[in-house]
């Protein structure tokens, strides 16, 4: 027997970085092969280089099934001919459609004279889900499923073929980062009984102990590199986060640990509602406290839920001594909070509106005195343009019209503007060029001279071993470890990302 | 997850991050001249069409008289001020379909005080534009705290009026309207029709209103990111609600005018102003701004349409050409407005 997918030295270079290098590995018909990897390792390049969104560099070559292809011509339609299904984070299920209709997707419906025959289309589809195993009416919107079912439907979609053996290869993008404990094990269950079966999966995931009970082989990227393929049994959890994490050096120097005053800016106690459960933190002022952990932690909702916009089910905030009301945003605002959100096209951003008018969005009370008063507005646009250096046609330019970074700069002065007892920061660079990148913790670095907190929420270490004076690991809702600057090293913050106990009893 | 998948492969995917392109400047410039026919399209062909109704044989007699200046200007007031109502919280994306039955609702409501309960004037006009705003309370409400679709419940509200309107004048035309008023609507100073006063001011008002406060402000915000407006610590609701009681009010000003100038008020009388005023603000986001619903904007698009229909009925054209000419500006304006706001995106990109 061959292999089910092999890449042969598959490497991507990206202007000005290397995603992946001379990558090899197969898999083996039926296995359930386990990927694995840390921020930046590469492991979604690959997934992304195998679907045919990116091109490879030209050397490498990738085998699937029957058939192989140069790895810089990988297609979606090659990619699906040679029998490759994916199942993505977002599943892309229409929730108001039953679950026969999103199986049906991208298929031809079965008709009668013309018309679609619901009757003939629902048996198929209750065929295909009992077959699988999934516990689901196909008339059932997709919906009202819980979490695990609709990722078991996605997962039916991809296999509705597969008894006609069309399938060689299953690709899972992380399918638990969502789903509820008790949810994950349903899942990882049926899983091990399709590969059984004979189903070659491939599972992204970054939960170590997914893989050890579930997976038979692992195989393990940094850096972008290769580092291990190996069978999953006789390793434990020490040897695969060591595999994982390696053996890093911190590339920058150590700053001097910032002088921080002993009063305390932000007290959270017993925050829980959504993914939280039962969070404690104290952000003492003018320090920046960075908060890591993988997806699915809780650390955007930490962030959200502290600001008002999540009403928690329990726990309080206090800022300098006054609590916070819950699920309020102009009381977060009022009490001096700032949060510079994820996503800023959809959270932040006015992109149709002037410069001048994002940077008073959050301070526009100073300006009215009778009405709004537009010339020191203007003026102090202007001045934070200067400041900031935000590179912009004038001061009421469209912010849509700057580049990505300037629009963060933006975002950022806004709150600075409003000279902010604490700082919420998700992700504050991502998607921001070096130079933006530096001036922004400029900024930053300053606002916290000035006595501004920070909690600081970022995937990337090197900006969190930059800016933190403490840092404390978030898994599954909880706090699981904390450290200050002078101990935390990147291999630290690695390990007990990727070690925290993932289930808890 | 976007630990590992994040960081590194979003900033490769944006490599020129950082500085505009140098090439955005260039071209920037190269589209000046048609950056300002954009701008001002619609601006000229008004200018256009009243140099032709002008020297055309057919309109050059009455079009460029002062007695149909000011026809056009008196007649046109109602309109403007009812599109400037339901500009309001068009700014906010909120649709207002009530606009006309809260202008037919409002002139019923200032007959009845004024002549069945034989009120002052000044309680009458009040009362008018209470009950207009207080309308715009209850569309607000259910639109900003139910974030129910501002289509359907104005929609709804809208029908809803026109009943009340019919149980309220049984069918009746209510007569009798106060003699001031009577001369507000039909009288000039200065010159100038009274009733244009009343649109300058309105209009001004508006303009500061959307302008120059906080809660204009806000609009503009929550019309362009409604998320993001809740994250920078703006009431929203309360905005968007408010935003349905001040459109109320002024279509309540609205309501007051028509009885003003008609001097009767019956049950239907008004409803028809929903689509024009929505037109007109639609014809007007074409231009000065283009993108933007404005005050400015607004005007150009009431009398563009106005001098457009007011030259073809001089010229001897029959009745069905002015819902015609006024439904293809529409059609063609909002078409215009989709293919620039797609054009504006491409360029922010």
């Amino acid at each position: 027997m061959g292999t089910a997918l092999e890449f042969v030295r598959v490497s991507k270079t990206f202007p000005g970085t290397r995603a992946l290098s001379e990558v090899s590995f197969a898999v083996r018909p039926g296995s359930f092969h386990a990927l694995a990897g840390g921020n930046g390792s590469g492991k979604s390049t690959l997934i992304k280089i195998l679907a045919g969104v990116y091109q490879a560099d030209p050397e490498g070559e990738v085998r699937c099934g029957g058939s192989a292809s140069a790895a810089d011509s990988v297609t979606p339609s090659w990619s699906h001919r040679a029998g490759v299904r994916f199942v993505h984070q977002d599943l892309g299920l229409f929730d108001t459609m039953t679950v026969a209709e999103n199986l049906f997707v991208g298929r031809r419906y079965p008709r009668t004279a013309g018309a679609i025959a619901w009757t003939a289309m629902r048996r198929a589809a209750q065929e295909c889900l009992d077959r699988l195993r999934v516990p689901v009416d196909a008339r059932t919107p997709v919906g009202s499923l819980r979490p695990a079912d609709q990722t078991l439907v996605a997962i039916a979609r991809c296999l509705f073929d597969s008894a006609g053996g069309e399938v060689s290869l299953l690709v899972l993008d992380e399918p638990t980062a969502r789903l509820p404990q008790a949810e994950v094990d349903e899942l990882l269950s049926r899983l091990d009984e399709y590969a059984a079966n004979g189903q070659s999966i491939l599972y992204v995931s970054h939960r170590l102990d997914e893989i050890l009970e579930h997976a038979d082989t692992v195989t393990v990227l940094r850096d972008g590199r290769h580092v291990a393929t190996r069978p999953v049994a006789g390793l434990d959890r020490a040897q695969l986060t060591g595999l994982i994490v390696g053996q890093q050096r911190d590339l920058v120097e150590k700053r001097e640990p910032r002088p921080i005053a002993p009063e305390v800016a932000v007290t959270v106690r017993g925050l829980s509602g959504g993914p939280l459960r039962g969070i404690d933190l104290d952000v003492r002022r003018g320090e920046i406290l960075a908060v890591a952990g993988l997806v699915g932690s809780g650390r955007t909702s930490l962030v959200e839920t502290i600001f008002g916009v999540h009403r928690p089910a329990g726990g309080r905030v206090e800022v300098n001594g006054r609590r916070l009301r819950p699920g309020s945003v102009p009381d977060a605002v009022a009490a001096g909070l700032a949060y510079v959100p994820e996503d800023r096209a959809r959270h932040a951003a006015f992109t149709n509106l002037g410069l001048e008018m994002n940077l008073s969005a959050a301070s526009l009370r100073r300006y009215r005195r009778g009405w709004l008063r537009r010339g020191p507005e203007l003026r102090d646009a202007a001045e934070d343009i200067r400041r900031y250096s935000i590179r912009a046609p004038g001061p009421r330019a469209a912010l849509g019209q700057l580049s990505g970074g300037n629009q963060q700069k933006a975002i950022l002065a806004r709150w600075l503007r409003t000279r902010p007892a604490v700082l919420l920061l998700d992700e504050p660079t991502q998607g921001v060029d070096v130079g933006a990148r530096a001036e922004i913790y400029t900024q930053i670095e300053k606002a916290v001279d000035g006595g501004t907190s920070v909690l600081l929420v970022t995937s990337d270490l090197d900006e969190l071993l930059h800016l933190a004076d403490r840092v404390v690991v978030l898994a599954n809702g909880r706090v699981t470890d904390t450290a200050r600057q002078r101990d935390v090293t990147r291999e630290w913050v690695a390990t007990r990302m990727f070690d925290a106990p993932q289930e808890i009893p | 997850m976007t630990l590992s998948a994040g960081t590194r492969d979003d900033q490769v995917q944006a490599p020129h991050d950082g500085a505009p392109p140098p090439a955005g400047r260039s071209r920037r410039t190269t589209a000046w001249p048609l950056e300002l026919v954009e701008r001002f399209g619609l601006v000229l062909l008004l200018g256009g069409i009243v140099v032709f109704f002008c020297l055309w044989p057919a309109t050059s007699d009455v079009f460029p008289t002062v007695a149909n200046v000011r026809n056009i200007a008196a007649n046109e007031s109602i309109l403007v001020i009812a599109a400037l109502a339901a500009l309001i919280p068009l700014v906010a994306e909120r649709f207002d379909l009530s606009v006309g039955a809260i202008v037919a609702t409002t002139s019923i409501a200032t007959a009845k005080i004024a002549t069945e309960w034989e009120l002052p004037l000044v309680l009458a006009i009040a009362g008018g534009v209470l009950v207009g705003a207080a309308i715009g309370l209850v569309n607000g409400f259910l639109i900003a705290y139910f974030n129910a679709n501002s289509l359907v419940i104005t929609l709804g509200m809208s029908t809803l009026l026109a009943g009340i309107g019919v149980l309220w004048t049984g069918y009746q035309t209510l007569l009798g309207v106060p003699q001031p008023l009577l001369d507000f609507g039909n009288l000039s100073w200065l010159g100038i029709p009274r009733p244009v006063w009343l649109l300058a001011a309105t209009a001004l008002a508006v303009a500061f209103l959307l302008g120059f406060t906080m809660f204009g402000r806000r609009l503009l915000a929550i019309g362009s990111n409604e998320p993001a407006s809740r994250l920078v610590g703006m009431p929203v609701s309360r905005t968007v609600m408010l935003a349905f009681a001040c459109s109320g009010a002024v279509a309540g000003v609205a309501g007051v005018l028509l009885l003003a100038r008609t001097g009767s008020a019956a049950a239907g009388v008004g409803t028809g102003y929903t689509l024009p005023a929505l037109a007109a603000i639609f014809l007007g986001s074409t231009t000065i701004r283009p993108g933007r619903f404005t005050v400015a904007g607004t005007l150009v698009g009431v009398f563009f349409v106005a001098v457009s229909i007011n030259g073809l009925t001089l010229a001897g054209a029959e009745d069905w050409v002015e819902p015609v000419f006024n439904g293809a500006a529409v059609v063609l304006a909002v078409s215009a407005a989709a293919v620039i706001a797609k054009k504006r995106k491409r360029a922010a990109r």
